[in-house]
């Protein structure tokens, strides 16, 4: 479940887009805001995905400098607005529409910005939620049209399929 | 490894079956029968009507050729596991100590030589169902309370900490994940906070 160079689920969270703001005029990258040819003016705002932002805000633009190439502004996955919302009912979020893979972005966004408020928030909220689906899989003849099993994230997938194999493998075996 | 992604990390209910069945065993042999040389546990020499312990799946083997009856383990009966159930209901937050392959013995001795139980099988069914259940319920509830460093499960036995280990592991492991992006960046006392919390 590591994180792996082959892990396509690590992949594409890495392609997810965050907000940025250019530092400096880059000759020949107009491209990226649909401006071919043209440079990208000093403070434009751009989505850029996870993999290129992430480089280009660590780097400092002169070794002396403590400017770097962007500045990443607050991703929507993280903002208030949705931080609030998992505060108030974790299980009710419905994290697939907000990003497939939501516990994988957080965690690099934790990895840049070391925020412990919001670290605790998003495991609060996995603990909760995994209770949620750990009943889920347990009771899979319960109703399945249940709402919350379609807002599972990729990693909560996973999960949920795990668990319920795990539960009906035992079913079986007692049975047998 | 080419093994199915499920089969690596986690037994499956029968390979821990498979292992119980090595457990010794006391039987009431019918007839003699010369020591068997195994690689494993060896069989001593059976003489009729003398006790003897032999590993649970000889015993049942023996047991379907009506060589021998098979004597019930000690805790395999209708007063041990109703002063059982109701020790789990006593203590909500705690595990009765059941032998650590309860699930799986009885399992084997009720298919298999249910005659040579003393209370009726319907019964011990049903009791033993009870007891796995409020122990189900026990220890999903206290699936609430994981954290990212370490769990304790005592008194659960091999077959139920299988069942819940996929959930527990991923989840731990995603708690431990998210945790670390915080501790790196702290310096190294900070570890023994997070330590002392739990």
């Amino acid at each position: 479940m590591t994180s792996n160079y082959y892990d396509l689920d690590d992949i594409l969270a890495d392609g997810e887009k965050v907000p940025s703001r250019f530092n400096m005029t880059v000759p020949g990258l107009g491209y990226l805001e649909g401006n071919p040819g043209k440079a990208v003016q000093k403070g434009t705002q751009l989505e850029l995905p996870m993999w290129l932002a992430e480089v280009l805000a660590i780097c400092a633009i002169l070794e002396d400098s403590q400017e770097s190439f962007i500045d990443l502004s607050e991703p929507e996955f993280i903002s208030s607005r949705v931080l609030n919302a998992i505060k108030t009912n974790p299980r009710t979020v419905d994290l697939r529409k907000l990003l497939r893979n939501y516990y994988k972005l957080v965690e690099k966004w934790g990895t840049f910005f070391n925020e412990p408020s919001l670290i605790e928030i998003i495991m609060t909220m996995l603990k909760e939620r995994a209770f949620e689906i750990n009943n889920f899989a347990s009771n899979t003849n319960k109703l399945m049209n249940n709402d919350f099993t379609y807002t599972l994230d990729e990693f909560e997938r996973i999960l949920f399929r795990m668990t319920s194999d795990s539960n009906k493998q035992m079913r079986n075996w007692l049975k047998e | 490894m080419s093994l199915p992604s499920h089969l690596q990390n986690n037994l499956t209910p029968s390979e821990i079956n498979f292992m119980a069945e090595n457990e010794l065993i006391t039987i009431l042999p019918r007839y003699s029968m010369n020591k068997i040389e195994l690689i494993g546990t060896k069989v001593p020499a059976l003489r009729a009507m003398r006790r003897e312990e032999i590993p649970l799946w000889i015993a049942v083997v023996l047991k379907s050729q009506d060589k021998c009856s098979i004597v019930p383990p000690s805790w395999l009966n209708l007063t041990y596991l109703k002063e059982k159930y109701d020790e789990e209901i006593r203590k909500p937050l705690r595990f009765s100590d059941l032998p650590p392959n309860w699930l799986e013995v009885s399992k084997i001795l009720l298919a298999k030589a249910s005659d040579d139980l003393a209370d009726p099988t319907h019964q011990l069914r049903s009791i033993l169902q009870d007891l796995r259940e409020i122990r189900l319920v026990k220890s999903r509830k206290g699936l609430r309370e994981l954290n990212e460093s370490n769990i304790q499960l005592n008194g659960l036995s091999l077959l139920e900490i299988n069942e819940l280990r996929p959930f527990v592991l991923t989840v731990m492991n995603k708690l431990r994940l998210l945790h670390d992006t915080i501790a790196k960046k702290d310096s190294g006392d900070a570890d023994n906070v997070s330590d002392d919390e739990y």
